[in-house]
């Protein structure tokens, strides 16, 4: 197991990175973007930092997660299951965040916590997969069969990632009404956009801390029986 | 300031919107480190469990 003590040495880089970027994303967004303030926007607009980053982090951890799982059935590597099951309480947590932020803004810009749009009713769908997933691999005490049988689920569930993407770009408002605006990175003023980029690769960062650190909690869990785990600094 | 985070009437929900994805992403990593702790505890242990064993027989 070498990935044990590398995963140990990169925590501490991705952490510093993650608050490194993520307070230049904040910065640039709050207080770079005097000119698109005189363009008439609202004050309101600034939750998107965090609720792009969030949003495009929790689609992008799910498409991570199944593809760790899909490694994991196909070569039936140990490993790549702990990072599928590592990876999705952090996709999980983005989650929450993106749809919680979301209400926010949309009761400032829509008058209304919640509505039943596309984009918000695929997202919490995405939120149940998570929560499937999870739940399905802790229902199941054999870890080989609970990581098969989720990995599974977590391919099943990949349908919906395209489907949140293509949730709002409706081409007839008659046929399908959305509030949720379309996601287009080219109408994004270019101060703003640095900001949410910035911010995106922050959360990206605070991902992979926190995944490598869970996956490592993983690996303890599994193999505490073996001999290299007992000969490990930590246990002695 | 006071105006920076008055945000034009829209404070409350910029700044809670912010305190979400703050608690949220600093509650993770206390979680994780509580887990260790916990794992790292409970192989200690049985560790001293098989040694003791060892020694008796």
């Amino acid at each position: 197991m070498n990935f044990y003590p590398l995963a140990g040495k990169l925590i501490p880089i991705f952490w510093l990175a993650a608050i490194v970027l993520t307070a230049i994303g904040l910065y640039w967004g709050f207080f770079k973007t005097a000119d698109a303030m005189d363009n008439g926007m609202k004050e309101y607009y600034r939750i998107i930092y965090v609720h792009v980053a969030s949003a495009w982090m929790a689609m992008w951890l799910y498409a991570v997660m199944v593809a760790w799982a899909m490694i994991g059935l196909i070569f039936n590597t140990r490993l790549s299951f702990m990072m599928a099951s590592a990876t999705a309480i952090t996709g999980t947590i983005m989650t929450i965040i993106a749809l919680v932020t979301g209400a926010i803004w949309g009761k400032t810009s829509w008058g209304t916590w919640w509505d039943w749009d596309p984009k918000l009713t695929t997202f919490l769908i995405l939120l149940f997969v998570y929560i499937g997933y999870i739940a399905l691999q802790s229902a199941i005490d054999d870890t080989r069969r609970s990581d098969k049988a989720s990995a599974l689920l977590a391919l099943v569930g990949l349908a919906i990632v395209p489907v949140i993407y293509y949730a709002v770009n409706c081409p007839d408002p008659n046929q399908c009404a959305s509030l949720h605006q379309e996601s287009s990175l080219k109408r994004v003023e270019s101060n703003i956009l640095i900001g949410m980029l910035v911010t995106t690769l922050g959360f990206w960062m605070y991902s992979f801390a926190t995944i490598l650190m869970r996956a490592r909690n993983i690996i303890l869990e599994r193999e505490r029986n073996t001999s290299w785990v007992s000969k490990l600094n930590e246990v002695n | 300031m006071s105006e920076f985070f008055h945000m034009g009437g829209y404070g409350a929900y910029i700044w809670s919107a912010m305190a979400t994805a703050l608690v949220l992403m600093l509650l993770e990593p206390m979680m994780l480190v509580v887990k260790r702790r916990a794992v790292l505890k409970d192989i200690k242990r049985i560790k001293r469990l098989e040694e003791r064993q060892n020694r008796k027989n």
